[in-house]
């Protein structure tokens, strides 16, 4: 018998570890560089668009400032409030499980998902307006004036940008969900709550993204 | 090989709170000063707000602050590159000057 199955007889605790490790912090703070590795793709996958903006926003000022002001400024702020709120609630949904409150953690979760999908809810109010306003470029693009095709620009990459991160929050909340099961189930505890803390990372970096989104899409020429 | 312990360490509770309340009075300084007329001001004060933001998301919410060095540098290296990419790619169209064909 090998030293480490020898280790996992003794030893509960030691199941929880993969046997490369030599103990459950050090397990931990692997999993925590491979996710922010990951973190790492995902900012550069947002930044290559943000750098699509920027370079644009350069050349065409006028018509990205009078395109953002098309936008509502009033659901981007609450939307924001929402986003940055939730991201304090996963926190302190690590916080919980790791003082062995499940049942705060649960309920922090479930509050968190419910955030994530009300900011969801008020995007997809976003959308439908700018389609009755006939402000999507290749589907129902209908504007005039002489910033009418750079605003299109604009818009192009307001749906990205916008798009992809909803799909970012969708998957989010799925994964919020799921885990408020598992904890509640009694999966996490003070030992073990390493996916929760990542998954919660990934929340926190899906709201980093939007506190660059917010500034670049709805704050652009408003004082004027 | 000793085994560290694995208690986990936790963040007292108001330093979560004052930091959200920051973050929301943040966000409604970036609305309020969007509406002044500061000219170049506004995207200079958009950004430093947006910086500071994810500053405190990441030391306190992401526990940067806690983590070893070697992730703190690749969290950093992340914005390192993406700040390139702009740099670099702002400098293309900012220095590039329009020449016209001969024909």
């Amino acid at each position: 018998m090998s030293a480490i199955s020898a280790d996992i007889g003794r030893d509960p605790q030691r199941a929880l570890i993969e046997e490369q490790y030599g103990d459950a912090a050090q397990q931990r703070e692997a999993a925590t560089l491979g996710m922010w590795v990951f973190l790492v793709t995902e900012i550069l996958f947002f930044g290559v668009l943000f750098a699509a903006y920027t370079l644009c926003r350069v050349q065409y000022p006028q018509a990205f400032a009078e395109a953002s002001r098309r936008t509502d400024m009033l659901l981007g702020t609450i939307e924001t409030a929402v986003l940055l709120t939730s991201s304090c609630l996963i926190a302190l949904a690590v916080r919980s499980i790791k003082m062995d409150q499940r049942r705060s953690a649960t309920w922090l979760l479930i509050a968190t998902a419910l955030l994530g999908a009300s900011f969801l809810t008020m995007h997809g109010f976003e959308y439908y307006d700018e389609y009755t306003e006939h402000l999507i470029p290749g589907v129902n693009y209908l504007q005039a004036g002489p910033f009418a095709r750079q605003m299109e620009l604009f818009f192009c990459l307001y749906y990205f940008i916008t798009g992809f991160h909803s799909l970012h929050v969708m998957v989010g909340v799925t994964l919020i969900l799921v885990l408020a099961v598992r904890v509640a189930a009694g999966a996490f505890g003070p030992q073990r709550y390493t996916t929760l803390e990542l998954t919660a990372l990934y929340w926190h970096l899906v709201d980093i993204v939007w506190i660059f989104v917010y500034p670049a899409i709805y704050l652009v020429g408003r004082s004027g | 090989m000793i085994a560290r312990t694995t208690t986990p360490r936790t963040t007292p509770l108001p330093r979560f709170l004052w930091v959200l309340a920051a973050l929301l009075t943040l966000l409604c300084l970036s609305a309020g000063s969007a509406l002044l007329k500061l000219g170049p001001f506004n995207t200079v004060i958009n950004i430093g707000i947006s910086v500071t933001k994810t500053l405190l998301v990441m030391l306190v919410f992401m526990h940067e602050t806690e983590a070893r060095a070697l992730t703190r540098l690749t969290s950093a290296l992340g914005f390192i590159w993406l700040s390139m990419l702009i740099a670099l790619a702002l400098l293309d169209v900012l220095t590039r000057v329009h020449v016209p064909a001969p024909w």
